[in-house]
C-alpha cells in the first residue's frame, strides 16, 4: 500500500440513462488513493451509486476515463477478471443466492480463481471467521439476520483478496446497531488489509467513519474533501 | 461447491418443473431408443441368414426391393458354382406365409442333397431325405409353439407335411421357420427353377473380397451379401427402417427442443438477477454459459437416462407377444443407446441455445436491478 499511488483515478464521467434524458453522472471527478477510506454522499439520485458501479465496472461510462490502479477500464478486454479479482462489490441488498449455504455464497467469486473444491471452501471457512460467521457456513441466507446477511457479503466482496473494496449504502437497510457492526467491520478489514475502502452512504454518521468524505449533486463531485495529513491517518491506540 | 453441484441444485429448485421436461425428452428418447433397438435386431437377424448354413456369403438380385422378392434362377446358380474359388454354391427359394398362430412362418426351400453342405444342426430326427417331398424340419420355436415333434405332421399351404426333423441355428427367422425340398416350395410357389438367395461358400484361402468383387463385375444383376452393410444397401425395407429412424430423431430433438427451451427460458428469466449478481461478482460469460448449458444437458441426460431404460422395458414387454418373438431376438447394442444419448444433448443444445444467449448478453448492473 502506498498512499501517494492513486489508485482509483475517475475524470470527467458522464453517464445518462434512458437514451440521455437522465443524466446519472455529470462530469464527475474523484481520486482516491491506495489504501485509503472515502466515503461519498450526497441526496438521493446525486449520481454516487452509478459513480461507485461504473468503477466497479458493472456499467460502462458514456464518457470520460476512470482508470484503476494504473489501467484504464475502457482498454481492459476482460472486465470479469477484473470484478473478480481487483475490486470487491459490497451492495445495500446483500445479493446474496437465497438458495446456497454462506459458505457457498462466499465460495461464488472463487470459482474464477483457479482454486480447488477444498481450496475455496478453506478460504470461505476464513473469511467467514474473519468477519464473525464460522459457525454460520452452512446456514443459508434466508436463515440469517440482515446484518449476518451484509457480513456474508462483505466475505464474499473479500473473496479473491481485491485491493479495492466497494460498498453501496451497506448499512442502508440495518438497524443502527448492526449497521455499526458492518461498519466497524469494514474498517477493520480496510486497516488490517491495507485495501482501499470507497463507501457510498446517505448518512452523515456513516460517512463521519471515513478518513475522507467526498460529496456530490447533480451527478458531480461538488466536494472533493480533504485527505488526512499522514500523522492524523495513524489509528488512535485501542481503536 | 463443486460447479457441477451448483448446476444440480439449480435444477432441484424447481422440482417438479425439472422432472416434467426430463419426462417429455425421455419420452423422444425412448422412441429413438426402442425403435433403434427394433431395427438393429431385424437386421442382426437378416445378416444372420446371410451367413445361414456356414455360408462365406450370400448372393441375391441386385436392386429389388426386399431381399425375400429377389429372384434368381438354377442358370444363375450353375455359373457361380463355376467360379473356380467356389467350393459350394447352394440354392434357397425363401418364401413367408402363416402357419397355426405365426403369420410370418419362414420357409426356406433347399435340396435335400445340399443340407450335407448347409450347416443345419439337428437336435432330433433326421435330414430331408432325397427325392422326399412331403417332409419338413422344423425349427425349434415353430415346433414348440405349433406343438409339433418329429412323426406330427403339419399342413401348410393346403398339402400335409410329416416333420421329419427338428433343428435350432439360434436364428430365430430359421428357428421360427421350416425347411423343406426346393422343388416343393418351387411348385407350391409357382416359381419353378427360381430361387430367392444363393449361399456361398468359399474353397480355403480365397480372397472373399476378390472373389465377390469378381461375381459382381461378372454379373451386375447379382448383389453379394456379406454384411449387414450389404444387405441394408440392397434392401429397401432396411432403408426405409433407416430413413423412419433418422425422421424420428429429428422429431424427437424439435419437440424436445421446444420443450427444454420453454424450461429454460423460463428459468434464465426468473433467475434474471441472480446471473447478474455472478456477473457482479466476476463471472466470465462462459462460465454462466457453461451453468446454463450444464443444466440444460444435465436435464436431457437425465430425460435419456430415463428414456433409455423406459425403451428397454418396452422392447422386453413387446416379446410377451409369441407374433413378435418368432422374427425379433433383441439385440441391444452400445450404439443405440449412444444414439439416444447424442439426441439429448442435440435437445439440450438446441432448447439452451436462446436462454444461454440471454443469460450471458446480461449487463450486470441492469440484471441486479431486474425485478
Amino acid at each position: 500500500m502506498n498512499r501517494d499511488r492513486i489508485a482509483i483515478d475517475v475524470q470527467d464521467v458522464v453517464k445518462t440513462y434512458e437514451e440521455g434524458r437522465i443524466h446519472a453522472l455529470n462530469g464527475a471527478t474523484l481520486q482516491v488513493s491506495e489504501g485509503e477510506f472515502v466515503a461519498i454522499t450526497g441526496p438521493s439520485g446525486c449520481g454516487k451509486s452509478t459513480l461507485l458501479h461504473l468503477i466497479g465496472a458493472l456499467d460502462r461510462p458514456d464518457s470520460g476515463r476512470i482508470v484503476v490502479n494504473g489501467v484504464d477500464l475502457a482498454h481492459m478486454r476482460d472486465l470479469s477478471h477484473y470484478r473478480s479479482h481487483r475490486v470487491g462489490l459490497v451492495f445495500q441488498l446483500h445479493n446474496l443466492l437465497p438458495t446456497l449455504s454462506a459458505s457457498a455464497n462466499v465460495q461464488l467469486p472463487m470459482y474464477e480463481a483457479q482454486l480447488s473444491f477444498w481450496e475455496r471452501r478453506a478460504k470461505a471457512q476464513r473469511l467467514l471467521e474473519a468477519v464473525g460467521l464460522a459457525d454460520r457456513a452452512a446456514t443459508p441466507p434466508t436463515k440469517l439476520s440482515g446484518g449476518e446477511r451484509q457480513r456474508v457479503a462483505i466475505a464474499r466482496a473479500l473473496a479473491n483478496d481485491p485491493p479495492i473494496l466497494l460498498a453501496d449504502e451497506p448499512t442502508g437497510n440495518l438497524d443502527s446497531k448492526s449497521g455499526q457492526l458492518v461498519l466497524d467491520l469494514l474498517r477493520r478489514i480496510q486497516r488490517e488489509r491495507g485495501v482501499t475502502l470507497v463507501l457510498v452512504t446517505h448518512d452523515a454518521q456513516i460517512a463521519s467513519a471515513a478518513e475522507r468524505i467526498v460529496r456530490m449533486l447533480d451527478g458531480r463531485v461538488v466536494d472533493a474533501g480533504v485527505a488526512p495529513t499522514k500523522a492524523a491517518r495513524l489509528p488512535a491506540e485501542g481503536e | 461447491m463443486p460447479f457441477f453441484m451448483l448446476i444440480v441444485r439449480n435444477l432441484l429448485r424447481q422440482r417438479i418443473r425439472s422432472l416434467l421436461t426430463a419426462l417429455g425428452i425421455s419420452i423422444g428418447i425412448t422412441t429413438v431408443v426402442a425403435l433403434g433397438v427394433v431395427t438393429h435386431s431385424v437386421k442382426a437377424t437378416a445378416a444372420e441368414i446371410l451367413r445361414a448354413g456356414g455360408a462365406d456369403f450370400a448372393i441375391g438380385q441386385s436392386g429389388s426391393s426386399d431381399l425375400t422378392f429377389s429372384t434368381l434362377t438354377s442358370e444363375q446358380l450353375g455359373e457361380i458354382e463355376a467360379y473356380p474359388g467356389v467350393e459350394h454354391a447352394i440354392g434357397v427359394l425363401m418364401v413367408i406365409s402363416p402357419l397355426g398362430s405365426n403369420p410370418y412362418f419362414v420357409q426356406l426351400g433347399i435340396e435335400p442333397a445340399d443340407l450335407a453342405h448347409f450347416e443345419v444342426p439337428l437336435l432330433e430326427g433326421r435330414a430331408l431325405a432325397a427325392g422326399a417331398t412331403d417332409e419338413i424340419l422344423l425349427g425349434r420355436e415353430a415346433s414348440r409353439q405349433l406343438g409339433k415333434g418329429v412323426g406330427d405332421t403339419v399342413e401348410l399351404r393346403d398339402r400335409r407335411f410329416t416333420v421329419v426333423g427338428i433343428y435350432r441355428t439360434g436364428n430365430v427367422w430359421e428357428d421360427g421357420g421350416g425347411m423343406l425340398p426346393l422343388a416343393t416350395v418351387q411348385e407350391y410357389e409357382r416359381k419353378r427353377g427360381l430361387m430367392t438367395l444363393i449361399y456361398v461358400r468359399a474353397k480355403p484361402g480365397i480372397d472373399l473380397a476378390q472373389l465377390t468383387a469378381r461375381i459382381e463385375q461378372d454379373h451386375p444383376e447379382l448383389a453379394t451379401l456379406r454384411t449387414l452393410s450389404d444387405y441394408s444397401d440392397v434392401d429397401q425395407g432396411m432403408q426405409l427402417m433407416d430413413a423412419l429412424n433418422l425422421a424420428i430423431s429429428f422429431l424427437a430433438v424439435f419437440i424436445g427442443g421446444i420443450g427444454v427451451m420453454n424450461t429454460m427460458v423460463m428459468s434464465v428469466f426468473e433467475r434474471t438477477r441472480e446471473i447478474g449478481i455472478l456477473r457482479a461478482v466476476g463471472w466470465r460469460q462462459r462460465r454462466v454459459l457453461q451453468m446454463v448449458l450444464g443444466e440444460s444437458i444435465l436435464l436431457c441426460v437425465i430425460g435419456a437416462l430415463i428414456g433409455s431404460t423406459l425403451a428397454v422395458i418396452f422392447t422386453r414387454v413387446i416379446l410377451i407377444f409369441p407374433v413378435v418373438r418368432s422374427f425379433l431376438a433383441l439385440e441391444y447394442t452400445p450404439d443405440v443407446f449412444i444414439r439416444g444419448l447424442a439426441v439429448g444433448v442435440a435437445v439440450a443444445l438446441l432448447g439452451a441455445l436462446y436462454p444461454a444467449i440471454r443469460a450471458v448478453r446480461l449487463s450486470p448492473i441492469q440484471a441486479i436491478r431486474y425485478e
